[in-house]
């Protein structure tokens, strides 16, 4: 469980580079992409679908973003593309593709549908996660302001 | 400023003229451009720009930004009416400068920044130095390999992992420069990723060629294109919203296409059917 979530930080890192995040934000990145896989895995783990899972990742994925993005006062983007990507259903597009050219379209459909069913969620939980008004993490955004107000003092 | 000096005016007495209103507009204009282009979802485009506007007193404008294309008026009805429009193609998700610009919009709404040194600012984000390829190559060898790894892969798959996910990357920024498709580009990307597994697998190595394949599309897929879509259509913004998530949904096809042709032509050479 220790090394998944190590290389889920890592992968989220790397995509840290490669979207080009600003250095000084690479570990946050890191760690909420860490925290997605980590409640994935959870979830499957309580024998939640694969959709539901990502679903629930997705939303603590954004929500986490928010929280970071309002006391890091960075856009949220920020921290929300690089976790994202150990969720997008990769595996979902390559077995669709491979049934098909095998010729059996039950299992394709199958698939398909799957992985329609995960980009969805993750759709949904995106939506979920920024419904919250945004106030609430501006209340937070001003508390670390004080913070380093008083600091300067 | 330069400007007023090249048409001498005098002072409305009545209203304060903005002379420089022009100039303001393209400052605002620009620094959306800069983040549309980089990957901003429209309300932060629509958002910054009017915020910069209303920061330098223009308080008459009009904003409207689609996925590919920005649209601003200022004092529509007044004598110094401009207008601007961008055609602003979808580029490379770069973060950097997005957070850039946002804390230079940021500082301007705080009115600390004059319009000179704003735009000397919007120059230094604008030619940030970017990332040197080698990292970008080797960003992405490490990601496949952890993708790999995470869905199932033994840490000997992920090795060759790495080496296509070096490889796919190296293919990616050549090919960019030389203005390649991205349609062409994701087709060719996926289906080198998976001769190349393939390949391995052909040899008689012991590897799960559908992992490795797997972690290495990883970086071909959507995943922007999509959570951005999500976020433009949540704030309203259908039409960009659905121009990227069109992208999102073509770019997973042209994936399953270069998968699709590479097994097929592998089946072709006598590979037969593959272990899943």
């Amino acid at each position: 469980m220790i090394v998944q979530l190590l290389v889920a930080v890592i992968s989220t890192l790397a995509f840290a580079v490669l979207f080009h995040v600003p250095r000084q934000e690479y570990l946050y990145c890191a760690v909420n992409g860490g925290l997605g896989w980590m409640v994935y895995k959870f979830c499957l783990g309580c024998g939640i679908g694969v959709p539901v899972s990502s679903l629930w990742a997705t939303l603590t994925l954004t929500l986490v973003a928010r929280v970071l993005s309002a006391l890091r006062k960075m856009p949220s983007t920020v921290f929300l593309l690089a976790g994202i990507f150990t969720l997008v259903p990769g595996s979902g597009v390559y077995y669709t593709a491979y049934y098909l050219i095998m010729n059996e379209l039950s299992k394709c459909t199958a698939k398909g549908i799957e992985t329609f069913k995960i980009a969805g969620a993750i759709v949904l939980g995106i939506i979920f996660g920024l419904a919250l008004p945004q106030s609430w993490f501006n209340r937070l955004g001003r508390l670390t302001d004080k913070k380093e107000a008083a600091g300067k003092i | 400023m330069s400007k007023s000096k090249v048409h001498p005016r005098r002072e409305n007495p009545v209203r304060k003229v903005q002379r420089n209103s022009k100039e303001i507009l393209n400052l605002a204009v620009s620094m959306g451009e800069e983040l549309l282009k980089n990957g901003g979802e429209i309300y932060r485009v629509q958002e910054t720009v009017g915020r910069v506007m209303e920061a330098y007193g223009v308080q008459d404008y009009h904003v409207f930004v689609v996925t590919n294309g920005i649209f601003a008026t200022v004092h529509e009805q007044e004598e110094d009416a401009g207008s601007m429009v961008r055609d602003v193609p979808l580029g490379d998700i770069n973060l950097k400068k997005i957070a850039g610009i946002n804390q230079l919009s940021r500082e301007i709404c705080q009115g600390s920044l004059s319009l000179g040194q704003a735009y000397e600012r919007l120059e230094q984000c604008r030619n940030a130095t970017p990332l040197r390829d080698v990292f970008l190559v080797l960003a992405c060898g490490i990601e496949s390999a952890g993708f790999c790894f995470l869905l199932g892969g033994t840490p000997f798959d992920s090795i060759f992992s790495f080496l296509l996910g070096l490889l796919l990357q190296a293919f990616l920024v050549a090919g960019t420069k030389r203005n390649v498709s991205k349609f062409l580009l994701n087709i060719l990307g996926s289906a080198l990723v998976t001769a190349g597994s393939l390949a391995l697998y052909g040899m008689g190595l012991n590897v799960q060629s559908d992992r490795i394949i797997i972690g290495g599309i990883i970086v071909l897929m959507p995943g922007v294109a999509l959570v951005t879509g999500i976020r433009d259509s949540f704030n309203g913004d259908y039409l960009s919203g659905g121009i990227r998530l069109m992208d999102a949904l073509l770019t997973g096809i042209c994936i399953a296409v270069g998968v699709g042709a590479s097994v097929k032509i592998f089946q072709l050479l006598g590979g037969g059917a593959l272990p899943i």
